[in-house]
């Protein structure tokens, strides 16, 4: 019996020894976590923002254009963010703050529909205050959902090694960078000075796309279709993005993908939902031109500022 | 449910103490109901395939028992093959066996002579079928005497750390220990509990780190080359390793917190210094199987003279069976043809093989000629890896095939020696091999165990966190749930 109570008493002690460092673990890791300090930067520049907002950039890192060119805008893109992730900021934003934004920019790439990213919840730690992880489990019959809620409030640090190491590879970075919610394309590296372009290429192309079933292109993309009845309902101008992709990146996601047949189907979608809207194609734009690219599906700052300076010309025009 | 889901870590702890806290005649009756809550778990209809299995192995091992002369149990015998093989060869093989009767009769010029019926395959059925089998062929030769409770046979059938994927337990083994009523014993828990943690880190850190690199070559094949295969192969047999040994710790270690011992399946295969000692090391309930109930029966006289050619002929035999046994594809037919041809090779060389070390000088440097056997077992059974999955036959010869292209190695070398995640990967492995190196040893499990509290607390610690931090959290599947 004595060596029993022994037992219980190690093994009790072993536990809170457990959720003692989990705890401090994950306060560490919410507070100095790299992507938490640049969302949460965001949000508080989001709550001082007193313009009229006039554009309102969401999506994740790909979608990058810069509201200090376009004016009046605000870019509240998160990494990795997906449309799940978006519907909930979005409704956040429209039904718990007093700002209300004229136009939404949206990225419509395949990545964005791709099965593997469309539902796809990363960043708990932060994403906890947006998501309502019991409705997404009930919706989508996932109690998975019930993990991220886990995770995300009690060990957010879980799994994410990399981003740790990158919190202190960034630990002293500058913040003050970002301006009306824009974090600046990443300019270390261009991807035309890569020497295995074609493996990068395919190597993203892998990682998005392969998970599209290629009977049926599109997926069920029903947080799409909540996204654009937020903005009928809020009577905001939708404007589609296809950001451009890397010849290499795109030779590949054609492959695995029928590009034509799923935009033909997101405009099919997006009409039956949605009846302001317009698209601005970039997918090709910089056909021959990798020098504009950080890598196989980001474009750097002097892409993001062609970009941000063509739709610009059109507001202008229009 | 995985054993690497959140489910399990809750199911476990509530199932352990349950158990614990109930009068012992309940014991059992509560596992069973446990280890059936476990498998329904997975789909409602499997249950009618695992209760079938039990019952046709349970009334025909009791049949058995009632008749003294081993001609006269034959037919029982058969009968209860017939079943239980039946449904194994109808839920897991038929659509193989349909695909080559049609194939045939296309070559032919025929049309398809049998519809192709999609049928699921119930999880774990390769597993406890085997498993009543050969306690249905130990009740035929005698060793063991029928279990007259059913509740206990059911439990053998379907205890829940192993009805999914092992180990291959024996009934004159695992049955007994049914029977007693096992105390509460704080070493048992403390062992189960180090090895369910060994096995989680293999599974969530190394196998499911390794897969990402493992998968996209497996899955598109065409897009690479000599040195990212290679590499490829041999972390794949790694993954295999990390994945499935972490999931026998985990189903030996959570049947020891309740006071049951099953039997190990794997004994650092990696440093078998030949393929017999390689298979005697790995997935060893199903080799240990395989030999005692179908090698050993196939008749090794001709003649009424023992003949080589025989034995070999059994090898192979016993071998495309190890192969086949894991799923209905031609690539396992072909590496358990592989292992087969090696085994032989391995038979016919042996006198040629000593005279060569002999002259060459290698016997008198032991240690290299070891280093020399491992390394040759090693890729050898890292080129049969090449068809050890249930990917297309063409992309097996597709990478073989491939090997020879080393075309700008560097494009593939130098981005992944910059990839911390791969690095991260090839130190774990080592440190894996390592470590179970020093498990083998008793001495230092005694001197770990001697070392003070905090000590022992410190590693434990480390293990855990390191686990949470560097695992990769996909709720990916075992591998071997897939046979």
């Amino acid at each position: 019996m004595t060596r029993n109570k022994q037992f219980f008493t190690k093994f009790c002690t072993f536990i809170i020894l457990v959720l003692v460092v989990n705890m401090a673990l994950n306060a560490v890791y919410n507070h100095w976590m790299y992507y938490f300090r640049l969302s949460r930067n965001q949000d508080a520049q989001f709550e001082a923002y007193s313009d009229t907002l006039k554009y309102l950039m969401l999506g994740n890192s790909h979608d990058r254009v810069n509201p200090e060119i376009l004016g009046n805008g605000f870019s509240y893109m998160t990494p990795k963010e997906s449309y799940i992730q978006t519907y909930y900021k979005l409704k956040y934003i429209l039904k718990k703050t007093n700002k209300k934004p004229e136009n939404i920019f949206l990225s419509i790439d395949p990545v964005n529909f791709s099965p593997r990213t469309e539902k796809d919840v990363s960043f708990d730690g932060y994403w906890r205050k947006y998501l309502n992880y019991y409705e997404m489990a009930i919706e989508n019959h996932d109690p998975g959902y019930f993990m991220n809620w886990f995770t995300g409030n009690f060990c957010s640090y879980v799994g994410n090694y990399k981003y740790a190491y990158m919190s202190l590879l960034f630990i002293n970075v500058d913040l003050l960078k970002i301006k009306n919610g824009y974090i600046p394309a990443r300019n270390y590296k261009n991807f035309a000075k890569e020497p295995d372009r074609e493996a990068l290429g395919f190597e993203i192309a892998t990682a998005y796309l392969s998970s599209y079933s290629k009977k049926s292109v599109l997926g069920e993309s029903k947080y799409y279709c909540k996204i654009l009845a937020l903005c009928k309902q809020y009577k905001i101008h939708l404007m589609l993005l296809r950001m451009p992709m890397t010849d290499e990146y795109l030779k590949y996601a054609r492959k695995m993908v029928d590009l034509d047949k799923l935009d033909r189907e997101i405009i099919d979608i997006t009409r039956k939902h949605c009846d302001d809207y317009q698209v601005f194609d970039f997918r090709n734009e910089f056909h021959g031109k990798p020098e504009y690219f950080f890598n196989a599906d980001h474009v750097n700052p002097d892409g993001v500022k062609i970009i941000s300076l063509k739709i610009k010309q059109f507001t202008i025009d229009h | 449910m995985l054993f690497n889901s959140v489910g399990y870590l809750l199911f476990l702890p509530v199932t352990v103490a349950l158990y614990y806290l109930l009068p012992g005649r309940w014991r059992c009756v509560f596992l069973l109901a446990a280890s059936y809550f476990f498998y329904l778990i997975w789909r409602v209809e499997f249950v009618l395939v695992l209760i079938s299995a039990t019952l046709v192995s349970y009334f025909v091992a009791l049949k058995m028992g009632q008749i003294p002369k081993k001609k006269q149990r034959l037919k029982y015998l058969v009968f209860s093959l017939v079943i239980n093989l039946g449904m194994l060869v109808f839920f897991k093989y038929l659509g193989f066996f349909t695909d080559i009767v049609n194939q045939i009769a296309g070559i032919t010029g025929g049309s398809s002579v049998i519809p192709y019926y999609s049928i699921l395959l119930p999880i774990g059925i390769s597993f406890y079928t085997f498993q009543t089998i050969g306690y249905t062929l130990d009740v035929y030769r005698g060793v063991l005497k029928p279990e007259k409770n059913i509740g206990i046979y059911a439990l053998f059938v379907s205890f829940f750390p192993l009805v999914l994927g092992g180990p291959i337990e024996r009934g004159r083994r695992l049955i007994p220990q049914f029977h007693i009523n096992h105390d509460f014993d704080p070493a048992l828990i403390t062992g189960g509990l180090r090895l369910i943690l060994w096995g989680m880190f293999k599974k969530i850190v190394i196998a499911d780190r390794l897969s990402i690199y493992v998968q996209p070559v497996f899955n598109e094949p065409g897009y690479f080359n000599g040195i990212a295969i290679v590499l490829v192969v041999m972390l794949k047999m790694m993954q295999v390793y990390a994945d499935f040994s972490g999931y026998t710790d985990i189903a030996i270690g959570s049947a020891r917190l309740m006071g049951i011992k099953l039997n190990p399946n794997f004994n650092r295969p990696f440093s078998a210094q030949s393929i017999s000692a390689f298979w005697s090391r790995w997935h060893i309930s199903l080799t240990s199987w395989l030999r005692d109930y179908v090698y050993f029966s196939l008749p090794f006289k001709y003649h009424g003279k023992i003949v080589k050619w025989r034995m070999n002929l059994n090898l192979v035999i016993t071998f495309v069976l190890v192969g086949f046994w894991h799923g209905p594809y031609w690539n396992f037919l072909i590496f358990g043809l592989l292992h087969g041809f090696y085994m032989i090779m391995a038979n016919i060389s042996r006198p040629f093989m000593s005279d060569f070390n002999r002259i060459s000088g290698l016997t008198k440097a032991p240690r290299l000629l070891q280093g020399l056997n491992i390394t040759a077992t090693f890729l050898l059974v890292c080129f049969s890896a090449f068809f050890f999955g249930q990917h297309q036959l063409r992309d097996s010869f597709m990478m073989i095939g491939n090997l020879t292209d080393f075309s700008h190695p560097g494009k593939v070398i130098i981005p992944l020696l910059k990839n911390n995640d791969f690095l991260l990967g090839i130190l774990l492995i080592i440190f894996m091999l390592w470590f179970e190196y020093l498990i083998a040893k008793k001495s230092f499990a005694l001197k770990f165990l001697n070392k003070p509290l905090y000590l022992r607390f410190t590693a434990y610690l480390i293990m855990v966190f390191f686990l949470l931090v560097f695992g990769v959290f996909s709720s990916q599947n075992f591998f071997y749930l897939q046979f």
